[in-house]
Order: C-alpha cells, then sequence, then structure tokens
C-alpha cells in the first residue's frame, strides 16, 4: 500500500511541476501592461520601468520563471504585485472557504447520489425514470441560475438564509452554516445527477452477477445483500465520479462564489488574471494542484481499500 | 423564527459540519443582518457599507481616491478637509494660508493628535508625506505637480513651496494628496496592507479579508469624536452587480453606492432611499483635435457636427433609464464655470451635422476608429455608432487590447467615448481634462486662449470667476468635447442611515453617514 501511495504522490508532484511550468508561461501571454497598472494611469515611462525592475518583470521570462521557481521551492510564493500581500495569506485564507463548499456539496452529493441511485437501481419503474429524469435537469440547469433562484426564493421571499456574504465558523457555526448552506445546495444541484446514474448503473451491473444471484437463493435479506455486498462492488466507479465532482465544484465554486459574495479563491482568482497578478494567480493554480492531488489520491486509496485489484495495478 | 433557530433546522447540517474545514480565523464577510441600533453614548453600534469598488493599496503615498475615498476615510486624517459642500475646513491643520503671491502655503498643524501605533503627528512626518504623495504612484500625483518642496518650519507648521500658484491645492490637500500615515509605514513591507493612520478608526486585519470585506474599529483617543458616529464599521466590497442588488434586497447593508442607474428600481423595491447627484460626464473625447491620428478631426466644424449628431436625450433614456441629466458641457453646475445656457448648445439635429461635414469638406460623411473596451458594453457602442450614422458618420470598432489605457492616454485613438469626473471646482476640471499636461488632454495640445484664461483662473478671484465662464463657453464652441449626459452618482440608505452627498465625489464624507 506504501508503495503505491507513494507513486501517486510522486506523479501528483509531477503533475503540479508541469502545472507550474505551462502556467507561468500562459500566463506570460496575457499581461503586457502590468507594470502600467501598478505604477498608475499618468505614470511617466520612468516610473514604469522602476516597477518593472522591482518586479523583474525586465528580465527574460525564462529567468521570471526559475525566480519564481526558486523561491516557490523554499515555500516563498512572494506577494501580490498589486496590494502587497503575501501570497501564501491570500490564498491560505481563502483556499479553506473554497474547499469547504466543495466537500460540503460533494458531502450532499454524495449522500442524495447514493440514495437516489440506490433507489432508481432496486426499485426500477416510475422512480428509475423520475431520478433519471431530474438528473438530467438538474445537470441541464446553468449554476448561476440556480444560484439567482435560490437566493430570491430562500434568502429574499422567505428570509431563511442571508443572500450574499460569509461568516467563518470560529466566529459562529450556525451562522457559518447559514451562510454556506445556498451556495452549497447550489453547487450540488447539478452534481447529483452524475453520481445517481453511476451509482445506479453500476447496482444494476452488480445485481444481475451471479455472487448475488447466489446470496439471494440462499435467502438472505435484500437490506442485507444491497448494504453488505452490492453497494460495495458498486461503490467503485462512484468513488471514481465523486472524485472527479470534486473537482468540477471547485471550478464551479468561482461563479459561485462570485454571486453569493464570498471570500474564497474564486473573486481572488477573478481579479488577479485580469490585473495579471501573477505571483497571486501562480499560488492559487499551485495550491489548487495540490488540493486535487492529495483529493485523487485519497480517492485511489479508497478504491485500493474497496478493491485488492487496484494496487496490484 | 430567527435564523439562528433556522439553522439548527436545516437539514443538511449534520452532512455540512462534517466539512467545517475553514476555522483558521480567516476570511469573514458578514453575513448576518445590519445592526445600527444606537449604542449607549449616542454612537450607533455597526454602521455596514455595501461597496462597489476595492481599495487596491492602504499606501498613503499611493492612495487613489474617487470610490475608495470611504476606506481611506476610516484610517486616515487628511491635512484639510471639505464639506459636503465643497468649503474647506480644518483637518489635522487647524489654519493655513498663502503667502501674498500664492506660491507658499503654511498649515499650523493641530497638537496632541497620535497615529495609531500610538507616535505623535508633527510637521515632518506630514512634510513627507505630501512628498512621498507628489512622487509616489497614486494616479493623482500631478494634484501636486506645482508643490516643489514641503518642510517643517517647527514641531507644528508645515510649509508647501509651489511653483505656480494653484486654486485647487486645499481641496486636493483634503483628498488623497492629503492623506498623513505614520512614519512607521514609510519604508515598512506591509504598507499596503496595514494602514497606520491618524484616523476615527482602525482597521481590523483579523476580522477583515483583503478583496473581500474590512472591518473598522472606532479608536478612544480620537482628536474628533464627534465624527464617530459608529462603534465598528464594516465595508463589504461587492465584485458581482447581481450580489450587491441581492444584498440589498435582503437589507444586508446600511448604505451603499449603486454600480449603475438600472439597480435604482430595485433599490427602492426593498425600501432604501435614493439619493443622487451629478457626479461624472459620459459621453466623446474629441481628443485629436489637431488632427494628426484622423484629420478630420482637427476641423472645428466636424468636432461641433459630431455634437450635432448626437441625441442625447435618446441616449439617457436608452442607456441609463432616464436618470442623469443632458449636456453639452463639461464643468458641473456647482463650479463657477457654469453657464445654464450651454446645457443644450449642441441640440440634435442631424441635417446640420450633414452640413456642418460637408462645408468642412466631407460631402460624403467621415469614418472614425474608436475603441471597443470593457469599459462600455457592445450594445451601448452599437447605440452609439447607430446614432452618429444617422449623420453621416461612420464608427468603425477597434478591440482595444490589454494595454488599453496606454493606448489610449498614448493618442493611438482620436476620439473615444469615456466619462470624466465632474469636478467641483472649474480650475480641477481645467487640470483634468484641458491642461497641456493633463492625462486627458490626450494629445498634450497647447491652446494659446485656455492657457490665457488658467492664467487669470489661477489667482483666484471674480476675475478668475469669469475667466472660467469664458473658459467653458471657449470649450463648447471649440467642441473639444461632445457630451451626452451627467450620470448620476446614487448612494442608497436604509431607514436606520443618512447621508449627505458630496459634490464632484462618488461617495460621501465618511462623517456624513450618520444614524437616522
Amino acid at each position: 500500500m506504501l508503495k503505491f501511495v507513494g507513486k501517486r504522490l510522486l506523479a501528483g508532484i509531477a503533475l503540479v511541476a508541469a502545472l507550474s511550468v505551462l502556467t507561468f508561461f500562459l500566463l506570460q501571454t496575457g499581461s503586457s501592461d502590468t507594470a502600467r497598472r501598478i505604477a498608475g494611469q499618468s505614470a511617466t515611462e520612468e516610473a514604469v520601468a522602476q516597477v518593472e525592475a522591482r518586479l523583474g518583470l525586465d528580465q527574460p521570462v525564462m529567468q521570471q520563471f526559475l525566480n519564481w521557481a526558486g523561491g516557490a521551492l523554499r515555500g516563498d510564493f512572494g506577494v501580490s504585485w498589486f496590494n502587497g500581500q503575501p501570497v501564501t495569506d491570500a490564498v491560505l485564507s481563502r483556499i479553506s472557504v473554497t474547499v469547504s463548499l466543495a466537500v460540503g456539496s460533494v458531502v450532499l452529493t454524495a449522500l442524495i447520489g447514493i440514495v437516489l441511485g440506490a433507489l432508481a437501481a432496486t426499485r426500477r419503474g416510475w422512480l428509475d425514470r423520475t431520478v433519471q429524469f431530474l438528473g438530467v435537469l438538474g445537470q441541464a440547469i446553468p449554476g448561476f441560475l440556480m444560484a439567482l433562484f435560490l437566493v430570491i426564493v430562500f434568502a429574499i421571499k422567505l428570509d431563511w438564509f442571508p443572500a450574499t456574504g460569509y461568516t467563518k465558523p470560529g466566529d459562529s457555526v450556525n451562522e457559518w452554516l447559514l451562510s454556506i448552506t445556498l451556495p452549497v445546495v447550489a453547487l450540488t444541484i447539478g452534481s447529483i445527477g452524475g453520481v445517481a446514474q453511476q451509482v445506479r448503473g453500476s447496482m444494476i451491473d452488480v445485481l444481475n452477477r451471479d455472487f448475488v444471484r447466489t446470496l439471494r437463493s440462499r435467502g438472505l435479506p435484500v437490506r442485507r445483500i444491497v448494504f453488505r455486498h452490492v453497494l460495495r462492488n458498486a461503490a467503485g466507479p462512484a468513488l471514481s465520479v465523486l472524485g472527479l465532482q470534486f473537482v468540477i465544484l471547485l471550478g464551479g465554486a468561482v461563479i459561485v462564489e462570485q454571486l453569493f459574495s464570498i471570500p474564497g479563491l474564486g473573486p481572488l482568482a477573478l481579479t488577479s488574471t485580469s490585473l495579471g497578478d501573477i505571483p497571486i494567480v501562480m499560488g492559487i493554480v499551485i495550491m489548487t494542484a495540490i488540493v486535487v492531488t492529495i483529493v485523487n489520491t485519497l480517492v485511489d486509496i479508497a478504491q485500493a481499500w474497496l478493491n485488492p485489484k487496484v494496487r496490484l495495478s | 423564527m430567527s435564523r439562528i433557530l433556522k439553522a439548527l433546522a436545516v437539514g443538511s447540517a449534520a452532512a455540512l459540519a462534517l466539512t467545517a474545514c475553514s476555522g483558521s480565523g480567516d476570511a469573514t464577510g458578514d453575513a448576518t443582518d445590519t445592526s445600527s441600533s444606537s449604542s449607549t453614548g449616542g454612537r450607533a453600534d455597526q454602521l455596514t457599507i455595501g461597496a462597489v469598488v476595492d481599495i487596491a493599496t492602504w499606501k498613503a503615498a499611493d492612495a487613489e481616491w474617487g470610490n475608495t475615498a470611504t476606506y481611506h476615510m476610516a484610517v486616515y486624517d487628511t491635512l484639510l478637509r471639505t464639506a459636503a459642500d465643497g468649503t474647506v475646513e480644518p483637518g489635522l491643520a487647524e489654519e493655513w494660508s498663502y503667502n501674498d503671491d500664492m506660491t507658499e502655503l503654511t498649515l499650523e498643524l493641530r497638537d496632541g493628535v497620535t497615529f495609531s501605533d500610538g507616535t505623535d503627528l508633527t510637521a515632518e512626518v506630514a512634510a513627507e508625506n505630501v512628498l512621498r504623495f507628489r512622487d509616489g504612484a497614486s494616479s493623482n500625483t500631478s494634484n501636486l505637480s506645482a508643490v516643489t518642496d514641503a518642510t517643517a518650519v517647527d514641531e507644528d507648521t508645515l510649509v508647501l513651496t509651489l511653483s505656480q500658484p494653484d486654486p485647487a491645492l486645499t481641496t486636493y490637500l483634503s483628498q488623497n494628496s492629503g492623506l498623513v500615515a505614520a512614519a512607521s509605514t514609510f519604508d515598512a513591507a506591509d504598507a499596503q496592507t496595514n494602514p497606520v493612520g491618524s484616523g476615527p478608526y482602525v482597521l481590523d486585519a483579523d476580522a477583515s479579508t483583503i478583496g473581500s470585506s474590512y472591518t473598522f474599529t472606532a479608536r478612544d483617543d480620537y482628536w474628533d469624536p464627534e465624527i464617530q458616529h459608529y462603534d465598528t464599521i464594516v465595508i463589504n466590497y461587492y465584485a458581482d452587480a447581481s450580489a450587491l442588488v441581492n444584498a440589498l434586497r435582503d437589507n444586508q447593508v446600511d448604505i451603499a453606492n449603486t454600480n449603475s442607474t438600472t439597480q435604482i428600481p430595485d433599490a427602492e423595491a426593498a425600501g432604501y432611499t435614493i439619493n443622487s447627484l451629478p457626479i461624472n460626464w459620459k459621453g466623446l473625447i474629441l481628443a485629436d483635435r489637431a488632427g494628426s491620428v484622423n484629420e478630420a478631426l482637427g476641423d472645428v466644424k466636424v468636432r461641433q457636427a459630431i455634437n450635432y449628431a448626437i441625441d442625447r436625450e435618446g441616449l439617457l433614456q436608452a442607456l441609463e433609464s432616464g436618470y442623469g441629466e443632458p449636456t453639452t458641457q463639461i464643468f458641473g453646475t456647482g463650479t463657477e464655470a457654469y453657464l445654464e445656457e450651454l446645457e443644450d448648445a449642441y441640440p440634435y439635429d442631424p441635417e446640420k451635422a450633414k452640413a456642418l461635414l460637408a462645408e468642412a469638406g466631407y460631402p460624403d460623411g467621415i469614418t472614425v476608429v474608436m475603441p471597443q473596451t470593457a469599459f462600455v458594453p457592445a450594445s451601448e457602442s452599437e447605440l452609439i455608432a447607430g446614432v452618429l450614422a444617422e449623420s453621416g458618420i461612420t464608427v468603425e470598432y477597434e478591440q482595444a487590447g490589454e494595454s488599453f489605457i496606454s493606448d489610449l492616454l498614448g493618442g493611438k485613438w482620436g476620439m473615444f467615448a469615456f466619462g470624466l469626473n465632474q469636478e467641483p471646482m472649474a480650475w480641477m476640471t481645467y487640470q483634468l481634462a484641458l491642461a497641456p499636461g493633463s492625462a486627458w488632454n490626450v494629445f498634450h495640445q497647447p491652446d494659446e486662449t485656455i492657457e490665457s484664461l488658467a492664467a487669470t483662473m489661477r489667482l483666484g478671484g471674480d476675475d478668475a470667476d469669469a475667466a472660467a465662464k469664458e473658459m467653458n463657453q471657449y470649450v463648447v464652441e471649440q467642441a473639444m468635447f461632445a457630451p451626452f449626459y451627467r450620470v448620476l452618482g446614487v448612494i442608497v440608505t436604509n431607514d436606520a442611515t443618512t447621508v449627505t452627498m458630496k459634490d464632484g465625489q462618488a461617495v460621501s464624507n465618511l462623517w456624513d453617514i450618520v444614524p437616522a
């Protein structure tokens, strides 16, 4: 198992390294006026040149990358070019917010998706058709529309939740729950369908296998067969989908955070990218890649635990 | 049922609690309703402000103003203050006076003022602030371009030496040019994120998230407690217009600037009071008055034709739902240059526009290239082009890139749609858009008539007022700009809050926001 985890971690490190190279050089193509923006609209060419020299923008791109990579390897991701905030502070203070939304959404997706998928696979008939229809409908509705709908109904009309903003759990767990409920639900609705479909398909597949027929013929209760044997065998593909959903939800959180005015990575990513604040963008990409790598590794470990054949591969 | 009780009823609470992975004392935007109830001692507990612009830097030497003035007014004092009507009043300086030829401004600073780091205000610190701002990265550094030196004569006396008189200097010193930060911030690595001022509030960094929400607490030892109307001030920045509208609908803020007049109906429906004042003019800047990029624009008849081609009422209805004031002058209504007869100097008349183009030698019309930017929606650009096309003026849009501002100010386009501040003083409008060195005299074109009038305005008095009016008349006759209308700055307030709008500024003075 240790060798398996080690391999996955090495692959993750290679992924982060490749991503950092790709992102850095891609960012160079769209940030031609950064020094001017920092120096101010009315700054002289001399002042702009001073900013370029201070930030190292007057050096060749490869040298700029090596400077950044050298710092990053020492854990120094630099400071924002625009507001001077250390990148580590800016990203770490926000990534926890975004990850909490994504994790909350994955947990909710897993709970609802597995229940609906299992019901559809075991009951079939109208329930199966309804679950499939609602799954497609959920995926078809754009996340921002769902977010606006939830705000209008549950925040403005019913006044159950705040329309915008975020309370940290350290201040009040209840207020924190209220502040993230609508964003989490907005993120979740679109992803339930995919998980439910996956669980349904896998369970139908397992239910038709010989060992399940044997268990049935020995008179074991259906509930025990489903929970002890079918779900465990069908869990592998569902876990893969949930891992993938987590990554998708991290991306989806960008828009939802903007709409709910939540101080996660989304607004920071949008602002930094539009300004050309390369240190912050690089920090976001690297930290997000690390989180995604960790989640994928955990999913792989869970898969290996569920199915020893995975470890051998 | 309170939201706390409702929280306990949230079905997904248990599942979501598993995800409480953000407890590291980090971000917070206040998600609760506002609370402006009065506390003991005459102050209200909290003021929650909705902002549409985030603060880019707290460093006083690089500070911007406009929409970010509220942030600065919370933590910093300025050398002077301006009242809502534009009158200059004492700030950190109790008294000020010019010498005879108005090239030396002496400011007497008040005693007993301390910064939030415990250090004292001195004339030396104030002088250093002035010089650092003049040489800093703010877009308003030119406000202090006449200041050749700032020196501390003694502990409390600051003298600014000027290369030539500047009638707007005292007003500038009540804005970002007059912000005073503690000496400890001058070379501090965290100066951009950690403000140390002598202002009425201090930033609570632990309760704030850069780029999202800022919490300020009132200082107990502030020298002017009369302007501290709240114990705590929270400024929530709404990057998304929909988020601001939703925050208003849910009564999450006491006061907010709106992104545009289209949000007025939503704010009214949510029970907010609408406070408005013209703050900008929007229209075309006919920058290439020498005809170096587009020869036709060098002819005054062509520029006048463009002015006659504009259906100002129609554009106001279409673009601002009627909120605003059609005008053909760039000087504000409160300035000494304002002339009522110039409000409609170029009535919409496509036939007259075509005739003027023909007189100028363009019987088949002209073609101009304008930039298409994210600042102006494509639909708006098309509308403007459509209006001009009716008079034979064809607009070809060129997609502006990343370096839009540099290109614009570098003279890439002869004319473009933009909006400029309606300054509270005629002199400030001259400095902003007409002086040869000003950023928005894009081609830095000198004009003898304007410079002659500016020389009179520089010295103040009745002659200066007359010269300002004459300058306005001349600018309109020369059709240097083609304003559409004045845009309303809108501040909405709830029942617990009142505000006095400030002439020429997007936001009010912080101390003019008071509990109702």
